[in-house]
């Protein structure tokens, strides 16, 4: 699959200063349903640089998690499939790749974790099995050896008594330790890239702070590049040096986190932003008193194709074009891209 | 968090009602039904149909399959063709009984014990213990204990079958007991008699009828296995078991006597089966999970 | 765990008395006289009186149920009337082929089963899929005598490739016994395939949509290996539970096989016991195979801790 000219092709992101380790380009997945075909990622392209932290913002059903398995290629055959556009890693294609090739790369060179630690961890296997794995697998170390690995990467990411743990089912521990134990599967490979899809809404607020900085901190140590999902902007503002911004499959805005922070210019990163709870005058999270401001209407089905904005149905801004024509996705400031016919009024409204 | 908004995914109207667009998405139940159809109309017809089944002509004795006897004679010279479709009556008429027979005694008890305790630690005991028993052995000492008869083959393939009826009907009960409603009419003080009767038994029917399609099926097979091994439908009633029984003998150079109710045997079955399958997964999904 | 496995062998106690109660009422409540029927239509009075004598019906019933406890408490199942040998006697001389029937069947429906099942859940919906669903349907409906004597006809009478009918012991070799055993084997797992078949297919199915499915294929597992050890290991808990409810099934097959393949097993032992109308010997196989099935149930639920951690007693 190479990269399709077509009419919305996005123009190229916002150009980068370092290397580029990932590069996603017009990628397109399609799942096939009874009732019609699903867009559910329409032509996004992302480029994520050595060492960066990248975050994928957006509702859910907004193909932010698609785009990863896309990326991973772990869409299932049955549902649905990458029907356009180019990954490709350190310089390798990975949509045309042969399976038993891309198996090389996963959980070796790019490594995913998911949402929910409860369930994505094998009930059967130990943890320092279910480790040691992968360390079988994509470096070849004996049982032993691999094992002993295991017990390293447990105490890496912080589990105390890590030899007595990595003997214990996934059962025994609890979800922050579990999904510390996803995160050294995911790492124990040493990959250059790690995707984490919402890997901290599952849990507990207290935990997630802790799972967040372990993630930071490890990312530092290791070199790894992270591209982070969430719907949740706050972890955004703690984590990443770059946000995307999703809707409807697509990419609607994109710029540094400082940036994005202080010039939303799409109505729907300024919605998404609205209904972050606010800090409240003692200086506390008023996330229980205060009423979030919900963003009016619902995401559309993916399974008709949108003529004009995808957001325009539920936007404050939206103007007679908005639902005739797609806007481009251009850069209305420095390195800051957004895809909106009426950037101009919403900068000038105040928040 | 802070974005709750849910993904609706708006599934397109369809007309989803209609008995004809219903069977369109079970193409098994139409299949069963039909096959179905044509056995029991054979069992009616029968003497339309067939000859006698019991007339016998030594002179033809274990002639193969052909225009005159379709399905070949037995070593007395009978024509296998019209014992099979009598046999067919009898099957039908074994595995009707026995499904209604099983089914209304589960129902009665199963409703009972999901509903008095101390009733149902003793009968779910005694449950258990028949449960025990491999079906067929309880059979065949039941009828080694009494005359040959089919009202008692049929009494005889019943009370192994009663178990099973019971824990599902059980199961239903107390499923449907603690919905918050059934809690309320009891609080309100309605009759356990009225509770049972408009509340309970409707939520057992969907599951009744398909576990009955099972047990007609297996009340069928379990009829011919018994007549097969001399312990069933007496020997003078041309039942597909007996038929069998008798071409056991004769299999090496008569083979027809055994293959053709054999054959009908497995179809009936199967249909029977095919429409259970199909009323379990288009009824109720919940259903299937309980069998 | 041991105290587990004590708890559940004393809770098969009241399982068996029913058991015992049931076959020792069955002769009592059954209407009419058990002796005159079993005696037969030509015996004459006294010999009626001697087999009411031989059963204990003369004496008062709960007498009767005493002793009938206290003898299988001893290990005693009864006394045949015809041959006056007792039940157990009569049961070890005809257990060999019976219990190698019943083995070379779970192990042949295992083998086959399993692989069917795993293969049509991974490829669900497609043609092997259909296939393999075909054939589970068409397995509970096959009477295991069709399938018997097809197969005798098929390997036996057209190919000439085993034995027709019979059971050779495994004194005379091991070889000869698997060729006398294969086709009953597989005429008896036929049924027995067709239920390890489907409920490995649902179970795999299940266990396929699971997040660490995902997981293991995220880490570069080979789909051969996520499909034979990180799914199907999960599968495992209602596969095995099928296995057992299976193989108390099969005893009621085994009498049926080892009438259409000859095989002087037990089930010929009860099919000898019908047409004499032995009660005591149709009594002591009922207890015997009542309690195998219980000791099969209490087996698989020990071996439920061994696939899955989570299961602990």
């Amino acid at each position: 699959m190479t990269l399709l000219a077509t009419a919305d092709t996005e123009p190229a992101p916002a150009p980068a200063s370092g290397d580029v380790i990932l590069s996603v380009r017009d990628l397109r997945t399609q799942f096939f349903t009874r009732d019609g075909t699903v867009r559910a990622v329409d032509g996004l392209s992302y480029d994520l640089e050595r060492g960066e932290t990248l975050c994928i913002v957006g509702e859910s059903g907004c193909g932010k998690s698609v785009s990863a398995l896309s990326v991973m290629r772990l869409i299932p055959e049955d549902a649905g499939r990458i029907v356009g556009g180019s990954v490709t890693f350190e310089g390798t294609e990975l949509t045309d790749m042969p399976e038993h090739e891309m198996r090389r790369i996963r959980g070796n060179r790019i490594s995913m974790i998911f949402q929910e630690p409860m369930t994505s961890l094998n009930p059967v296997f130990t943890v320092g099995e279910q480790i040691a794995e992968s360390l079988r697998i994509h470096q070849g170390l004996g049982g032993h050896a691999a094992a002993e690995r295991a017990v390293e990467m447990l105490s890496l990411v912080k589990i105390a008594d890590p030899r007595r743990r990595a003997g214990e089912y996934p059962h025994q521990l609890s979800g922050g330790m579990r999904q510390r134990v996803m995160i050294a599967i995911a790492l124990a490979c040493n990959p250059k890239v790690l995707i984490a899809d919402e890997p901290t809404t599952a849990l507990d607020v207290t935990i997630q702070a802790q799972i967040l900085n372990l993630m930071l901190e490890l990312k530092e140590r290791l070199g790894t590049a992270i591209v982070l999902i969430t719907h949740d902007l706050g972890v955004v503002a703690e984590t990443a040096q770059r946000v995307i911004v999703m809707y409807a499959g697509r990419k609607v805005e994109e710029a540094s986190v400082e940036e994005l922070f202080r010039h939303p210019l799409h109505p729907y990163t300024r919605g998404l932003m609205g209904s972050i709870p606010r800090r409240s005058a003692t200086g506390r999270r008023s996330g229980v008193r205060g009423r979030l401001q919900e963003i009016p209407g619902i995401v559309p089905s993916l399974r008709e194709e949108i003529p004009g904005c995808a957001f325009a149905p539920r936007c404050s801004f939206a103007g007679e074009r908005c639902s005739r024509e797609k806007p481009p996705l251009e850069p209305h400031r420095p390195a800051h891209l957004a895809a909106c016919w009426e950037v101009a009024r919403v900068a000038a409204t105040p928040r | 968090m802070a974005v709750t908004t849910e993904v609706a995914v708006p599934v397109a109207p369809r007309a989803k009602s209609g008995l004809a667009f219903w069977l369109g998405r079970n193409p098994t139940i139409v299949i069963g039904v039909a096959i179905l159809a044509v056995l029991v109309a054979s069992a009616f017809l029968a003497p339309w149909l067939a000859e006698d089944p019991l007339a016998f002509e030594p002179t033809n004795r274990l002639k193969r399959p052909s225009a005159e006897f379709w399905f070949g004679t037995d070593q007395f010279g009978r024509d296998v063709y019209s014992r099979v479709i009598y046999g067919t009556r009898i099957s039908l008429a074994v595995g009707v009984s026995v499904a209604v027979l099983a089914t209304a005694l589960g129902l009665v008890l199963g409703i009972v014990c999901g509903y008095y305790k101390r009733v149902d630690a003793i009968v779910m005991r005694v449950m258990d213990g028949m449960m025990a028993i491999p079906s067929i052995l309880l059979a065949i000492a039941l009828i080694t204990l009494m005359k040959a008869s089919l009202t008692i083959v049929i009494i005889a393939i019943t009370i192994p079958e009663i178990p099973r009826v019971v824990r599902l009907v059980r199961s239903v009960v107390l499923t449907v007991r603690a919905q918050p409603y059934i809690e309320a009419a009891i609080a309100s003080g309605t009759r356990n008699l009225i509770i049972m009767v408009r509340h309970i038994l409707p939520n057992t029917v969907a599951p009744l009828i398909v576990q009955g399609t099972y047990v007609c099926a297996s009340a069928i097979l379990t009829e011919a296995g018994l007549s097969f091994l001399g312990a069933g439908t007496p020997p003078e009633i041309p039942s597909w078991g007996n038929v069998i029984s008798l071409g056991r003998s004769f299999f090496q150079i008569s083979p027809w006597i055994i293959f053709f109710p054999g054959v009908l045997l497995a179809i009936t079955v199967l249909a029977i089966n095919l429409v259970g399958d199909g009323l379990r997964d288009s009824l109720d999904p919940r259903i299937a999970r309980r069998m | 765990m041991t105290a587990y496995i004590i708890r559940r062998l004393l809770a098969t106690i009241p399982v068996m008395i029913v058991v015992a109660l049931f076959v020792f009422l069955l002769l009592h409540l059954t209407p009419g006289d058990p002796a005159a029927v079993i005696a037969g239509d030509d015996a004459s009075p006294a010999e009626i009186d001697g087999i009411r004598s031989k059963l204990g019906l003369d004496r008062p019933i709960w007498e009767q149920f005493v002793i009938y406890v206290l003898s299988l408490l001893r290990g005693d199942l009864g006394t045949s009337i015809f041959s006056n040998l007792p039940v157990t006697t009569l049961v070890m001389q005809r257990l060999e082929p019976s219990v190698v029937l019943a083995l070379s069947t779970l192990v042949v429906a295992v083998l086959f089963a399993i692989p069917m099942g795993v293969l049509a859940a991974w490829k669900a919906r497609s043609a092997i899929d259909r296939i393999v669903m075909g054939f589970s349907v068409l397995g509970f409906a096959l009477p295991v005598f069709l399938v018997g004597y097809l197969l005798i006809y098929i390997f036996a009478i057209e190919l000439r490739w085993l034995p027709v009918q019979g059971y050779r012991p495994l004194s005379q070799g091991v070889w000869e016994t698997a060729r006398s055993i294969i086709l009953p084997a597989f005429a008896l797992g036929m049924v027995y395939m067709a239920l390890i078949a489907r409920i490995t297919r649902a179970s795999m199915l299940e266990v396929l949509s699971e997040d660490y499915i995902r997981t293991a294929h995220a880490k570069g597992v080979a789909k051969k290996s996520v499909l034979l050890k990180h799914a199907l290991k999960n599968a495992a808990v209602p596969i095995v539970t099928v296995i057992g409810i299976g193989l108390a099934l099969l005893i009621s097959g085994v009498v049926i096989t080892e009438t259409v393949f000859n095989i002087p097993g037990l089930g010929r032992l009860t099919v000898d016991a019908i047409l004499k109308r032995d009660y005591p010997i149709i009594q002591g196989l009922i207890i015997l195979f009542a309690g195998a099935k219980v000791l099969i149930n209490l087996m698989i639920d020990i071996s439920y801790s061994f696939f899955d951690p989570r299961i602990r007693y």
